[in-house]
């Protein structure tokens, strides 16, 4: 393997780093991609992709907390954040229970998955694009930071994003507030039909759709739209595209029509996963496969291309003192993911590429002491803010059944309001109370603490369970400087790379909105006649707010966005509108870590569209 | 003293009055020795013992009256002081799949009764197909 000369090294095999990775090897690059996980998840296809699979299930299946990193290994050489680890921080004390060192005030709530296929393995699916407004929230709103390209700019990469990942979804249904009727072009169709809306979905739409409800004075009217999926459906005979070719002659990326659009399968198995099943597990996992994950991706990649080192966790970007160029990528390479001994390696290449998520590029880079002349590298970490509500339904809805949401409330992702307070998604939940009380089990202990038993108790899970909904409150955080992934010698993992130490909170603008959405909620549970059970604890939850004299709670979406953001001048931000290092030219960033705002989008289709995005520009530096 | 037969028989008997599903419910789910033997291993050989004691009593003098047996088992079972709370336990484990907190095997929270409770399926297993979602259960 050191004989090979790389074109480029890619920390990480997520949907970014396998995006970057097929398009750069179908192009002729030779691609070493550097994988902290296990060997055994790298599979991509036959018996090999189905045991490592298998796995995971079966550790699912075991797992007493169905947390979304149950399924996948937890290395001790290569950690993963998880939301098991979040405790509620004490005034000034600092929490190390998990990955995170939590120095909060508050802790931060969302977790992602080190390994082969990265958080897509654990991803509920849903792809939304950003809307035009949250491209230039300071020159519409005045809050936040414009981003240096437009959503127009994005567009066709955005195309590219959901052919990759193979977007099931109704064009027609998608009307959000401030889109122009180009927002999606003229008679564009996904990749395949929309996934069936649940039968939840249709009892709850009914009497919100259209539904008026007063929020600060203003009246709006509410619609519940069918949610854009990456999971397969029928596919759309009249979709057009099926290639993402680079056209060497005009130096582009570009979306072809080659072949009919057949839907990706299972890796082991082209008859396994074609449609979504209904296993209702989206998130942690889905066990035919038939929500996208980026082993597909890697997959199809050119394999003659591309090499993938597993277990080599990456410590160090190499800089070279006089060209400020990278020389190098250095890595960990462990044996047994238990234990500290390992070997080191340097990986060498013309252009390198960190997609390791968010948390880990910042650390990296931060380690590095690279890309950081803006002081830019680790700040600005943000996330969805989830505020749940629930409710018991008069009419029995059958939770629990399909997948995680597939209808979602879009009327307040934009509006006037945002130079007020932050906007939100409202995905109406098929899980019943899973997340916020661990229903059913729940309802079965309490039931049985109760004496109920026979009959009676079958009746009452029967009476509880069908009627439970859940409403669920996306809030956009903005980036704040002090929100931030810093390193610190005293807090090293067992290989003695830095952990990451985390402080964070949630300002105003965002308790503000928490305010609003509860007074929109309210107003929804009151139309649809829904007993209302939800709780917000103030000593047990983690991340409990106050907001003129109101406790709200809210819970991490697994969204971890914003620490190297990309930005007009390299004293803003850490990379410029080309994903490239402002510092460092043959240094590329990908991942959510790019994006400067984030939104309402749950944002893994927008970072897929700026891979594609990178890629292009690498391919045309390597060209150049 | 019983045999394992018959304690297995009687564990049956007293699963259907404790779970509200019946004996072909119970047996389809594959799980009856998987349950009798965490049971066993998870109660002190008391416990155990008295509470099979307690089971034979109430199944025996009330026979076919299921107000009475019914009556029985709240009083006598139910409370969680009575055996270890072992009653609960396997109301636990057939509606669950756990021990406590413990998941006894992948099968066992594949074939919790919960989900049959509640018409629909453990997530991650028993999918019902595409689209099926879209309208209410069978």
């Amino acid at each position: 393997m050191e004989s090979i000369q790389y074109d480029v090294v890619i920390v990480g095999s997520g949907i970014s780093g396998a995006v970057i990775a097929k398009t750069l090897t179908l192009a002729g690059k030779r691609v070493l991609i550097l994988e902290a996980g296990l060997e055994a998840g790298i599979a991509l296809e036959g018996e090999a992709a189905y045991n490592a699979y298998q796995n995971y299930l079966e550790t699912f299946y075991k797992a007493p907390a169905k947390a979304p990193n149950s399924p996948y290994p937890d290395l001790k050489d290569a950690p993963s954040i998880d939301v098991l680890d979040i405790v509620k921080l004490q005034p000034g004390k600092t929490s190390t229970k998990g990955y995170l060192v939590q120095k909060g005030p508050l802790p931060f709530a969302s977790d992602c998955v080190r390994g082969p296929g990265g958080t897509t393995l654990h991803w509920l699916g849903t792809t939304l694009r950003m809307l035009p407004n949250d491209f230039k929230m300071k020159s519409v709103y005045g809050q936040s930071i414009d981003w240096p390209i437009s959503y127009d700019d994005l567009k066709p990469y955005y195309q590219m994003a959901e052919l990759e990942i193979g977007v099931s979804g109704d064009v027609h249904d998608q009307n959000y507030p401030g889109i122009t009727p180009d927002f999606f072009g003229q008679q564009y169709v996904f990749p395949m039909k929309k996934i069936p809306q649940s039968y939840l979905d249709a009892v709850i739409s009914k009497k919100t759709n259209k539904l008026k409800v007063n929020l600060h004075g203003k009246t709006y009217q509410l619609s519940c739209i069918s949610t854009p999926q990456g999971r397969n459906s029928v596919p759309d005979t009249d979709y057009p595209y099926s290639k993402i070719v680079w056209n060497n002659r005009e130096k582009k990326l570009k979306i072809e029509h080659a072949d009919p659009y057949s839907n990706l399968p299972s890796l082991w198995d082209p008859y396994t996963g074609e449609r979504c099943e209904g296993n209702a597990s989206c998130v942690p996992i889905c066990p035919v496969q038939a929500k996208y994950n980026a082993l597909k991706t890697l997959k199809k990649a050119d394999q003659k291309n591309l090499n993938i080192l597993t277990k080599a966790v990456v410590s160090k970007v190499i800089i070279d003192d006089k060209t400020q160029q990278v020389t190098g990528i250095a890595y960990k390479r462990y044996t047994n993911p238990g234990e500290p001994e390992h070997t080191t390696g340097l990986a060498t290449a013309h252009v390198y590429v960190l997609a390791a998520s968010a948390i880990e590029n910042a650390k990296i880079l931060l380690a590095s002491d690279a890309a950081n002349s803006s002081d830019q590298v680790g700040r600005n970490l943000m996330g969805h803010l989830v505020m749940l509500t629930w409710g018991l339904s008069k009419e029995k809805v059958y939770p629990y059944r399909g997948p995680g949401s597939t209808t979602n409330i879009p009327t307040f992702r934009d509006g006037d309001f945002r130079s007020e307070h932050a906007a939100w998604i409202s995905p109406i939940d098929n899980w019943g109370w899973s997340w916020p009380v661990f229903s059913p089990g729940s309802d079965v202990s309490t039931a049985i603490a109760n004496g109920l038993f026979g009959k009676a108790l079958r009746t009452h899970i029967n009476e509880v369970v069908t009627r439970q909904v859940l409403l669920h409150f996306e809030v956009e955080q903005t980036p704040d400087p002090d929100n931030r992934v810093t390193i610190d010698p005293e807090y090293v993992d067992p290989l003695g790379n830095y952990k990451p130490v985390i402080n964070y909170n949630v300002g105003d603008y965002m308790l503000k909105a928490f305010e609003a959405a509860k007074i929109v909620s309210d107003q929804i549970f009151a139309a649809n006649d829904l007993e209302d059970h939800t709780v917000y604890n103030p000593v047990t939850d983690p991340d409990y707010v106050v907001y003129k004299g109101q406790g709200y709670t809210f819970r991490g979406a697994g969204h971890i966005v914003g620490t190297h953001r990309m930005g007009f001048t390299k004293q803003d931000s850490v990379v410029n509108k080309e994903q490239r290092c402002w510092d460092h030219s043959n240094l590329f960033l990908a991942g959510c870590g790019n994006m400067p705002t984030l939104g309402t989008s749950n944002p893994t289709l927008t970072m897929t569209a700026l891979a594609f995005s990178a890629a292009e520009n690498i391919l045309k530096q390597l060209e150049h | 003293m019983k045999t394992p037969t018959d304690h297995i028989t009687l564990f049956t008997e007293i699963s259907v009055w404790l779970t509200g599903f019946n004996e072909a419910e119970l047996l389809a789910t594959g799980m009856l020795d998987t349950y009798y033997q965490a049971l066993q291993a998870n109660s002190s050989q008391d416990d155990f013992s008295y509470f099979f004691k307690a089971v034979e009593i109430i199944l025996h003098q009330n026979r076919n009256d299921i107000a009475s047996t019914e009556k029985a088992i709240a009083s006598m079972l139910m409370p969680v002081s009575a055996y270890n709370g072992i009653a609960g336990s396997i109301i636990t484990m057939w509606y669950t799949g756990n021990w406590g907190n413990t998941v006894i095997s992948g099968q066992a929270y594949i074939q919790g009764l919960v989900w049959d409770a509640a018409q629909t399926h453990p997530p991650g297993a028993k999918q019902p197909g595409f689209g099926s979602w879209n309208m209410p259960p069978l």
